[in-house]
């Protein structure tokens, strides 16, 4: 697939936090309807450089290009672009007060952004939540509140958010964070049919070695720079996770999965 | 009171500017309050509420009206303290426990020593709904009409970045922007309200008819029509009954909205208990 065709590309990017450089000149690109996995110890400045990515923090040097169109020092997009990006975060805490039922919630994720009056609902944004909801199975979940929900079907929620407009480019942060052995397995394989039937481009934090080796196309392992690249086979073998994660954290991979 | 007493109080034009103003006051501090709850900014409001005094106290110091000074000195404390609040590594609460009490001391003490300074301390702790004027009402209708088109036309910005920061800026929510706005707009609203409902109880108004509203309600919009309903209702019940018994106008508006927020627990339990039972 040619670079001409990536979703996001990312040039020699640099991010800080709290005064620090948490990410180093990193440089990769996204193909087109691909699924990537970045991968790195706690503290490697993965959610730093998802955060950069989405605009959400200022970049120190680089450039990233998303759909084609620079992103702004301040994370400016035009907003053509920025209703193709959807974010499923790593702990979406809801309010314990917050009233916001869940067909109110996807169809906020229909809508784009800038001034819009809110009780013009529109047939179109009503037909667009109903087929988000039924085919992330959580039709049944409409009239319930954000607060009401599981963790498990908060993440599905939360696709049904991204599934309502056509997207390009999904950004997931340890999304399963949290999720029991079902849950994790459920909202893997939604994502994967998803993907597929969308032709959204993935980019997921991971901690799962095991998922990524099954379902990615493309792993970045980052540990502040970008410490290698490329396919599951290459890039998650025992020497190159071993100089990633430290020698313990092989070996105690060792003894769980033998 | 006798009722004919009562009842030419009523048509006294400054009795039905208090009940205009006071059901407007109440009707804005529910709407901008369901925001400000769920966001956390209940102590906040309280806080900017107690601190307002200084503003009063420097207005009297320069020889300048006092609410003129006071607009300003709250927007620019609101955003000194926001930033303050950003930076720091302390708690929150402690921190604005420290900002309120600070400047409320030196409010007092500023004040013990104007001697020219005619207005009572209790009008300026509980306010003088009675007094206000008015332009009072025209500029307090005005910002109730200017934030329900800002909360409105912006209110899938407001729910996001009340539910996620980060979620909301990723799907193009100019977050520091709404959470600036947001924060002047409270700053402001307190300002114009402490005639009316003073120092100790602005946060009544903001704080009570949300939560009411919030216990009755399953959906954004309808949640911050019922705050402000409940806000504007109760004040208006509230003035009513203080000229009815001939009490303090502030705190018996803040004992309706208590009553009512009272009331809001019972229906709520009502509803729940008949949901688990179905």
């Amino acid at each position: 697939m040619s670079v001409k065709e990536a979703v996001l590309q990312v040039h020699d990017l640099s991010v800080e936090r709290r005064g620090r450089l948490a990410v180093e000149g990193v440089s990769f690109a996204l193909p087109a309807e691909s699924d990537t996995a970045l991968v790195g110890p706690n503290g490697a400045g993965k959610s730093t450089l998802v955060s950069a990515l989405l605009g959400l923090l200022p970049h120190a040097s680089g450039r990233v290009e998303l759909l084609g169109q620079p992103l702004g020092a301040n994370g400016c997009l035009p907003r053509s672009v920025r209703a193709q990006i959807a974010y499923v975060p790593q702990n979406l805490v809801i309010q314990g007060l917050i009233p916001v039922s869940v067909a109110e919630f996807v169809g906020f994720g229909f809508d784009l952004p800038g001034p819009r009056l809110p009780w013009r609902s529109g047939k179109q944004r009503t037909e667009a939540v109903f087929i988000a909801l039924e085919r992330t199975h959580t039709c049944d979940l409409r009239n319930r509140l954000l607060t009401e929900l599981s963790g498990g079907q908060l993440k599905r929620v939360l696709l049904a958010f991204c599934l309502v407009r056509p997207r390009r480019l999904l950004v997931l942060d340890e999304a399963k964070a949290g999720l029991d052995i079902h849950s994790n397995e459920q909202f893997q394989q939604q994502l994967l049919e998803l993907r597929r039937q969308e032709g959204w481009t993935v980019l997921q934090v991971s901690h799962d070695l095991e998922m990524v080796r099954r379902s990615s196309d493309q792993v970045l392992c980052l540990n502040r720079k970008l410490r290698c690249s490329g396919s599951p086979e290459a890039t998650l073998s025992e020497e190159r996770l071993g100089e990633l994660y430290g020698l313990n954290m092989v070996s105690q991979h060792h003894q769980t999965h033998g | 009171m006798a009722e004919a007493e009562f009842l030419s109080l009523l048509s006294e034009p400054f009795m039905q500017r208090a009940l205009l103003g006071g059901m407007l006051t109440g009707a804005l501090g529910g709407v901008l309050g369901s925001f400000a709850v769920l966001r956390q900014l209940s102590f906040f409001s309280d806080a900017l509420g107690h601190s307002s005094l200084l503003g009063i106290t420097l207005g009297i110091l320069l020889g300048v009206n006092p609410t003129l000074v006071l607009i300003p000195f709250a927007v620019i404390f609101a955003l000194l303290v926001s930033q303050l609040v950003e930076r720091s590594a302390l708690p929150t609460d402690a921190l604005l426990n420290i900002v309120y009490s600070s400047s409320l001391a030196i409010a007092i003490l500023a004040l013990s020593r104007v001697e020219t300074y005619r207005g009572g301390i209790q009008q300026l702790l509980f306010g003088d709904i009675l007094g206000i004027s008015r332009l009072d009402v025209v500029v307090i209708a005005a910002f109730l009409v200017a934030s329900v088109i800002y909360l409105g036309l912006s209110m899938r910005a407001q729910v996001l970045l009340t539910l996620n920061q980060d979620l909301a800026g990723a799907m193009g929510v100019r977050t520091r922007w709404h959470g600036l706005a947001f924060v002047i707009l409270l700053a402001v609203v307190v300002a114009i309200s402490i005639k009316a409902v003073g120092v100790l109880l602005i946060s009544a108004f903001v704080v009570i008819p949300a939560c009411a509203g919030r216990l009755l309600s399953r959906s954004f919009p309808v949640y911050v029509m019922i705050s402000s309903g409940i806000g504007g209702g109760c004040a208006l019940l509230g003035l009513l009954f203080s000229g009815l018994a001939n009490l303090p106008s502030g705190p018996s508006v803040v004992m309706v909205q208590f009553l009512g927020f009272l009331l809001a627990m019972l229906v709520s339990n009502r509803i729940h208990s008949n949901i688990s039972g179905a």
